[in-house]
């Protein structure tokens, strides 16, 4: 058994191939089921977001396996083969493990550590579940990558920190106030940008949003448009402002249209309490001195940026812890994956002493025919757990072994020991491989009972 | 023996300093693991001390000490569970480690003097103990809140940024110690002058440290500074927008006052608490 990974990703597809190879758009269902009918995979999980549409599956021959995964790719989204094949890129076995790995830790994002891949991948594998198409290998390996997700999120700083300018003025706020339901914004100026960022700080349960504008038509406008906000003339000003705690400054207005001395004359009815102004008017709206107010915490447009940017450069150093967690888990992975190799022998191995077994109780039958019926069930039982017993350590051995040549080595010896068949174990045992892989069936007479 | 909870407040102290550098949840769970074990270990020293003596050991200035740090780590565990909020450990634990060294190396409880006893007398040490406790805490908030105060103000997001809770809620973490140890402040003192008072009439009568205990004795002197300057932030805040950071520097200067009354003047200067 083989890992094979296919994919295009926002690293090797340009967008509007991305665009054309849409899995999530056709339905990943119908994707898996049309995967599962070519028979090139044993195994199969899809991954499709709009930054990726990538296959990972089990398969015996990864090379043959390969070219009809292409083949599919091109096949199923109705895009030629030759428009695909340069843009693809494809991994095997461990290789597999550590993309998914890179991919569930935000490492392989567009925007470094971003949170919502971990839940798309959550997603495909769930697919992959109700398809029936997820097996023992899959079914490891992205539980493995579930974890890995939670690790780097929790064990680093990749996840942490804003990269957008509305995240940031959110996180902003939110390290000022707290909790951000019952605080009161206003909007002044009735344009574009001061209703984006408003709708973005409305899902946080505010009290209250006012938009302020010198057109009051405009302000009623944009406050429909949000949807929950109220409108005020711009004679209020200074009463809305007495009464909020954010205030979004987004007017097109040539020079600044609160001053520092405005502000302060704002701030004496209201205590001190603070004041978060967000200033992204270009022009500014608002004097810069007016930062110098105790309690009143000013930023602009740029300010944000800058915070943008320094998470995102506080993100990249947190690059190598992750990737220290990534290996840490394809180790762990790895070693699990090769203990599978044992697991043909394994099986071979205990339908020969099962046979054994089987054998010598036929060919006892007639002597054990004159027992009890208990005393006959106690002999198979007995007779079951010696070969248990047997097998058990041996077993453990196997599995326990790390590289595949030692796995190799010792199922040769194996084999020829007790004249195993060359033939691998059979499909059925893959299905319940881990742990109890071929576990020796109880003797059963065939019905009837004693003669 | 009495060397055990100290090492185990390193230990936390330790855990702690690891946690908000790495804000792990394994780290953050056996910080408090470590602490909850100074805690009790503390807990045993001070109830077999009481054992030893037959009354809990507050009276002499190194057995208050214990007590003081004793009440502080319980506070501040207290403060940590109600509001899963670790980040304060970090500037707490210093404090418990230099005080609790005190007791650590001057093992043995103070005799208790003849005078000192009645119900009052527990009740103004003990109230004043757990004053300074709440002060303690809020001074540790406070500081937090001018670290973070200052990140934001210079538009520089960084470590604090990342560490602490929001600043309304440091203020109203701060404003709540605050209020909670003004009232044991306020006990303690109306308490210790009624006791005293008594004192002077009846069994204290002929003690010299009894007849000293007047406003020209420099603890009490400084007692009542503390006071006023906790009262004058109370009602600043309340009154006069005196909130946030000014609020916090004053939760600093009171506790810095108060420090300077628990230890140097009891041990140095103080005639009339030198018990």
């Amino acid at each position: 058994m083989q890992l094979l990974l296919v994919g295009i990703s926002h690293r090797t597809a340009p967008v509007d191939l991305r665009e054309r190879i849409d899995f999530q758009a056709r339905g990943i269902a119908d994707a898996l089921r049309a995967l599962a009918d070519r028979g090139s995979a044993r195994e199969a999980v899809v991954v499709s977001t709009c930054n990726r549409a990538e296959l990972y599956v089990a398969c015996d021959e990864a090379a043959a396996t390969r070219q009809d995964l292409v083949r599919f790719v091109s096949d199923f989204n109705g895009v030629p083969a030759i428009d695909v094949a340069p843009h693809v890129y494809d991994v095997t076995d461990l290789d597999v493990a550590r993309h998914l790995f890179r991919v569930a830790a935000g490492l392989d994002s567009l925007v470094m550590g971003e949170p919502q891949i971990l839940g798309q991948v959550k997603d495909a594998h769930v697919s992959a579940t109700e398809a029936h198409t997820a097996g023992p290998v899959l079914n490891r390996l992205f539980h493995a990558s579930f974890a890995v997700g939670k690790r780097v999120r929790t064990e680093t700083g990749l996840g942490s920190g804003a990269v957008s300018v509305s995240f940031a003025a959110v996180a902003l706020a939110r390290k000022i106030f707290g909790d951000l339901s019952g605080r009161s914004v206003a909007v002044i100026g009735a344009g574009e940008m001061g209703k984006l960022t408003a709708l973005h700080m409305k899902s946080h349960a505010l009290k209250r949003i006012t938009i302020v504008s010198r057109t009051m038509a405009h302000a009623a406008r944009t406050a429909e448009a949000i949807g929950g906000a109220s409108a005020a003339p711009w004679e209020e000003l200074d009463a809305v402002l007495g009464s909020s705690d954010i205030v979004i400054s987004a007017t097109g207005a040539a020079s600044p249209i609160l001053t520092k001395a405005h502000i302060e004359s704002v701030m004496r009815p209201r205590r001190n309490r603070p004041l978060f102004i967000i200033d992204i008017a270009m022009p500014r709206d608002v004097e810069a001195a007016a930062g110098e107010i105790e309690q009143v915490f000013l930023y602009n447009i740029d300010d944000l940026q800058a915070t943008v940017r320094e998470n995102l450069a506080r993100r990249a150093s947190e690059v190598a812890r992750a990737e220290a967690i990534v290996n840490e888990e394809v180790e762990k992975f790895g070693s699990w994956f090769r203990s599978r190799g044992a697991i043909p022998t394994v099986v071979a191995l205990r339908e020969r002493f099962e046979t054994i077994r089987r054998t010598e109780l036929e060919r006892l039958d007639f002597k054990l025919s004159s027992l009890p019926p208990e005393a006959r069930a106690r002999v198979d039982e007995v007779t079951h757990l010696i070969v248990e017993k047997l097998l058990l350590t041996p077993t453990e051995q196997l599995k326990a072994l790390g590289d595949t040549e030692t796995v190799g080595a010792y199922a040769e010896a194996l084999r020829r020991l007790f004249a195993l068949s060359d033939q691998p174990a059979n499909e059925h045992t893959e299905g319940e491989a881990d742990g109890k892989a071929g576990r020796v069936q109880p003797f059963r007479r065939p019905s009837g009972g004693p003669r | 023996m009495n060397t055990v909870p100290l090492a185990l407040y390193v230990a936390a102290l330790v855990a702690y300093g690891w946690h908000f550098a790495q804000r792990t949840a394994t780290l953050g769970r056996s910080a408090t693991t470590l602490l909850v074990a100074a805690a009790l270990s503390h807990t045993f020293f001070i109830g077999m001390q009481t054992m030893a003596i037959g009354h809990v050991p507050v009276a002499g200035a190194t057995s208050a000490i214990s007590t003081f740090v004793w009440l502080l780590a319980l506070s501040y565990l207290y403060i940590e569970m109600t509001t899963d909020e670790r980040a304060m450990g970090v500037f707490i634990m210093p404090l418990l480690v230099a005080l609790q060294a005190i007791p650590a190396f001057r093992p043995g409880v103070e005799d208790r003097a003849a005078v000192l006893q009645g119900p009052l007398f527990g009740v103004h040490v003990s109230s004043l103990l757990f004053a300074y406790a709440s002060f303690a805490l809020a001074c540790v908030i406070g500081i937090t809140y001018v670290l973070l105060f200052k990140e934001i103000k210079a538009k520089h997001l960084g470590f604090f940024y990342a560490r602490l809770p929001s600043l309304t809620v440091l203020d109203r973490m701060n404003q709540r110690a605050i209020v909670i140890g003004w009232i044991f402040l306020t006990i303690g003192i109306i308490v210790g002058g009624i006791w005293a008072a008594q004192a002077r009439g009846g069994y204290g009568a002929g003690d010299p440290r009894v007849q000293a205990m007047s406003l020209e004795d420099p603890k009490i002197f400084v007692a009542l500074v503390c006071w006023i300057v906790y009262s004058f932030e109370l009602f600043a805040a309340r009154r006069i927008g005196w909130g946030g950071r000014r609020a916090a520097y004053l939760s600093a200067l009171g506790f810095l006052i108060v420090l300077f009354n628990f230890v140097p003047i009891s041990y140095f200067f103080s005639k009339s608490h030198n018990f």
